[in-house]
């Protein structure tokens, strides 16, 4: 596991400096695989303001730059990613005429040449770029990404809709990349990375289900660390392709040998939604308490496997594999009768199929699209699976909203109360 | 209240009891649909015989049942639609229709789906974009819901009864537009207040009645001699998501002539018309991606250039509205948002740069969609007027 977020690191650290030394750099939204291979294949370098907000925040840099974003008269509940990248650009822009902050963390945000949006998931991450045409006149294309509802994907025709949308979505969009980089796309190159984002995808989705072992034998961390390799797909792809098969052999042999990824699994736990980057070491305090997180957030798995192989449109193939990520539930989802197919569906799904005693959600007081599902969640699961949930807020820049100590204080009583469910669980029928 | 009231009355009357009349309907046979958004294509509905109703919350019922399923931290005004739904304040609703509109809205469609049991519930996705393939996939939207509309009523919605309904619809939005024109005398013939009255009533009624009431309404108002409202130092452009409650309107009149009110319940809804193109469906996804100028929907400049400039992006966003202060002769603006309104929030410094750009005083309030935040609601804006004053 551990070559692979080196690499990560390694990759990151690279593209700082190609960006420093003057390489057309884009700012992204994380996009679910629609846009990233195409920037890709046509050799830019992309900084993800969404992560950059959170290095600020767990480096400590992030408040001057909130109080700019608070001063130009952006509202104090809006995203805090955005506020701080609002902030950052206003001071880089306005005071600094397009240098980088010399505090600037990481190597900081170069001026990019466009904006690559996104529309799934918040308005934030797409209404937040066009804010910043307040400070930089740089162009922003808005990724569309479908977003339907459950029964409504199965309507005649709706999702070949959605994805004639997606083709010809990026069919615009191959041809603006072009006009402003002077590039060309070089279509064989982007049908190798689009390959390989896809089995990327698939030997880390296979990782993952080797974790429904008993004892579970990778964590949550160990997730956190690989996930950008293949959602962001940071790095070379070929070199994390071997990453993730190695990962796969390694993992695969922990099971076979009975090898959890901690010392005395006594429950194990479904996390939700993103994690308190900043008090990472929170989960090492609960593993000796013998927590063992198998199974985590739905928007930064990777999406349920599907054969593309009969698909020849390089574009169509982006699209299909992007809309699984959110789809891909959906039919289980209505069998199920659940309509929140996306974002709540899945925890009854990982908490069932990983056999989960209990589930972690951590509402982020200033990202209410990781959030708003949370109660629900909680109750689909206590209600479906006899699973109950422990709550601790915490915020994605705000750091002294979530107190590792007193979430550890409530973490013996919830044991009880997951001891509590075991037994309803069984009275239930329920095999965990 | 006389049931035999007219225009205004009327209009008030139906604002104080506004299911009254969805409820008479149904006890009559008809079937009625709640929606909470404006990008619901309401032709679609009336075609079918169906009632349309716009659901609302209300900022006087304190959010009880939400908390079971929605966050605190959240849209104060879908969080008081659901608990209002929760507490079956609706439940002369036989479905719903909700709107991708915006992320709450998404979010709370898929529990509202869940928690309340309605005969028929349908979910359109709207896209982020007015590019030419989103619009077409908005149209293939409409067509599902078509098809959900057509099997609930069992009925068959043909182009005949499209753009018959279409054409109801379209003689609404410019009556309200004519109405909006007895706003520009100074003192205006009818006041915001009232506006926002007859607008609510309208969302609330079978389109051809809502159009015979504006017509009362609209024949009152010019052979108005007294009753009127009273001239005011500021003439006002009220821009918001959602401003549904006379009692915050009467707030913003206490010292202003609300002229215009670019909100979702007052003249957004109401803006352009449906084009009546061979295809109706077309014509219908054209005006609701286009005409309707939320801030949810993304716009610059120059879609898809590789250049761009801010002035020019303003242009494209907010160019609308140097027409209406213009036409109305507006000379202040006051920026009013529920919190946690993600869209609206983001455009806010970019819109007083617009409005600073055509010389309007503007303030940017934000206020919890409950009856406790009247209060603060009301100092904010005497001090913005005791400011441009």
């Amino acid at each position: 596991m551990y070559p692979l977020r080196a690499k990560v690191n390694e990759s990151y650290l690279k593209s700082v400096e190609a960006m420093r030394a003057g390489k057309p750099t884009v700012w992204a939204m994380l996009n679910w695989y629609y846009g990233d291979p195409i920037l890709k294949a046509m050799d830019l370098e992309v900084v993800y303001p969404e992560n950059y907000g959170a290095a600020l925040a767990a480096t400590g840099f992030a408040q001057p730059y909130l109080e700019y974003a608070d001063a130009d008269g952006f509202p104090t509940h809006l995203c805090g990613y955005s506020r701080a990248t609002l902030g950052y650009t206003s001071k880089m822009m306005r005071e600094l005429g397009g240098e980088i902050p010399a505090e600037a963390p990481l190597g900081g945000m170069p001026k990019p040449i466009f904006l690559m949006a996104s529309s799934a998931v918040c308005d934030a991450r797409y209404k937040w770029f066009q804010a910043l045409g307040r400070y930089m006149d740089v162009p922003v294309w808005t990724l569309e990404s479908p977003m339907p509802g459950v029964k409504e994907l199965f309507l005649e025709g709706a999702r070949e809709r959605m994805v004639e949308l997606g083709v010809r979505h990026l069919e615009h969009f191959v041809a603006f990349v072009e006009r402003i980089t002077g590039r060309k796309m070089d279509w064989d190159r982007l049908e190798e990375t689009v390959d390989l984002m896809i089995e990327v995808n698939r030997v880390w989705h296979e990782v993952n289900e080797l974790r429904k072992a008993r004892p579970c034998p990778m964590h949550s961390r160990d997730f956190w660390s690989a996930m950008p390799a293949a959602l962001f797909m940071m790095g070379d792809l070929r070199d994390s392709l071997r990453c993730f098969q190695d990962m796969y052999a390694e993992v695969k042999a922990r099971v076979d040998n009975g090898v959890g990824a901690i010392a005395d699994e006594k429950y194990r736990l479904v996390f939700a939604e993103l994690p308190p980057w900043h008090s990472l070491g929170f989960f090492d305090r609960l593993a000796e308490r013998g927590w063992n997180f198998v199974v985590e957030s739905f928007g930064y798995r990777p999406p349920i496997p599907l054969d593309l192989s009969g698909v020849g449109n390089t574009l169509e193939r982006i699209t299909r594999f992007g809309l699984q990520t959110f789809v891909g539930y959906y039919e289980d989802a209505r069998d199920e009768h659940v309509p929140a197919g996306a974002l709540a569906y899945p925890y009854l799904k990982y908490a069932g199929e990983w056999k989960c005693d209990g589930a972690l959600l951590h509402p982020l007081i200033s990202c209410r699209s990781a959030s708003t599902h949370l109660p629900y969640v909680a109750s689909l699961l206590r209600e479906r699976l006899k699973v109950p949930s422990l709550i601790m807020e915490g915020d994605i820049v705000d750091l002294r909203l979530f107190d590792p100590e007193d979430a550890l204080a409530r973490a013996e009583p919830f044991e009880e109360s997951m001891q509590h469910y075991r037994g309803v669980r069984r009275q239930e029928g329920l095999d965990w | 209240m006389p049931n035999d009231s007219r225009g205004l009355a009327k209009a008030k009357q139906v604002y104080q009891e506004r299911s009254r009349r969805a409820r008479q309907l149904r006890a009559e046979g008809s079937r009625v649909i709640g929606y909470p958004c404006v990008y619901v294509p309401v032709e679609m509905l009336s075609a079918l015989g169906l009632v349309p109703y716009r659901t609302y919350g209300d900022i006087r019922e304190p959010v009880t049942e939400a908390d079971r399923a929605l966050p605190t931290s959240f849209c104060p005004f879908m969080r008081s639609c659901f608990d209002c739904a929760l507490k079956a304040k609706d439940d002369f609703l036989d479905g719903m229709v909700v709107a991708h509109s915006c992320d709450p809205q998404e979010k709370t469609a898929r529990l509202w789906e869940s928690y309340v049991g309605y005969p028929y519930f349908h979910f359109m996705d709207v896209p982020g974009t007015v590019r030419p393939e989103a619009v077409e996939y908005f149209g293939g939207q409409l067509s599902d819901l078509k098809a959900t509309l057509e099997a609930f009523t069992g009925q068959e919605l043909t182009v005949e009864r499209l753009r018959s309904a279409i054409q109801f619809h379209n003689e609404q939005r410019a009556l309200v537009k004519e109405l909006y024109e007895l706003t520009k005398p100074a003192p205006p013939l009818v006041s915001g207040t009232e506006m926002l009255q007859v607008v609510k009533a309208l969302m609330s009624l079978p389109v051809a009645e809502g159009n015979d009431l504006l017509k009362e309404v609209i024949g009152e108002v010019q052979g108005r001699t007294t009753g009127g409202p009273e001239l005011k130092p500021v003439r006002l452009l009220v821009w918001s998501s959602t401003l549904d409650d006379v009692a915050i309107m009467e707030i913003l009149e206490s010292g202003a002539n609300v002229v215009m009110d670019e909100g979702c319940g007052g003249m957004r809804a109401y803006r352009g018309e449906v084009k009546l193109t061979d295809e109706p469906m077309d014509g219908l996804a054209r005006h609701y991606m286009d005409d309707i100028t939320c801030a949810r929907t993304f716009r610059q400049g120059a879609d898809g250039e590789t250049t761009k400039e801010y002035s020019q992006d303003l242009e494209k966003r907010f160019g609308y509205l140097k027409d209406v202060v213009e036409e109305w002769s507006i000379n202040a603006a006051i920026l009013l948002l529920v919190r946690y309104c993600d869209p609206f929030a983001f455009e806010v410094p970019s819109l007083r740069d617009y409005f600073d750009a055509v010389g309007i005083p503007s303030i940017y309030i934000e206020y919890d969609y409950a009856e406790g935040a009247l209060a603060p609601l009301r100092t904010r804006v005497e001090a913005f007027f005791e400011t441009i004053g």
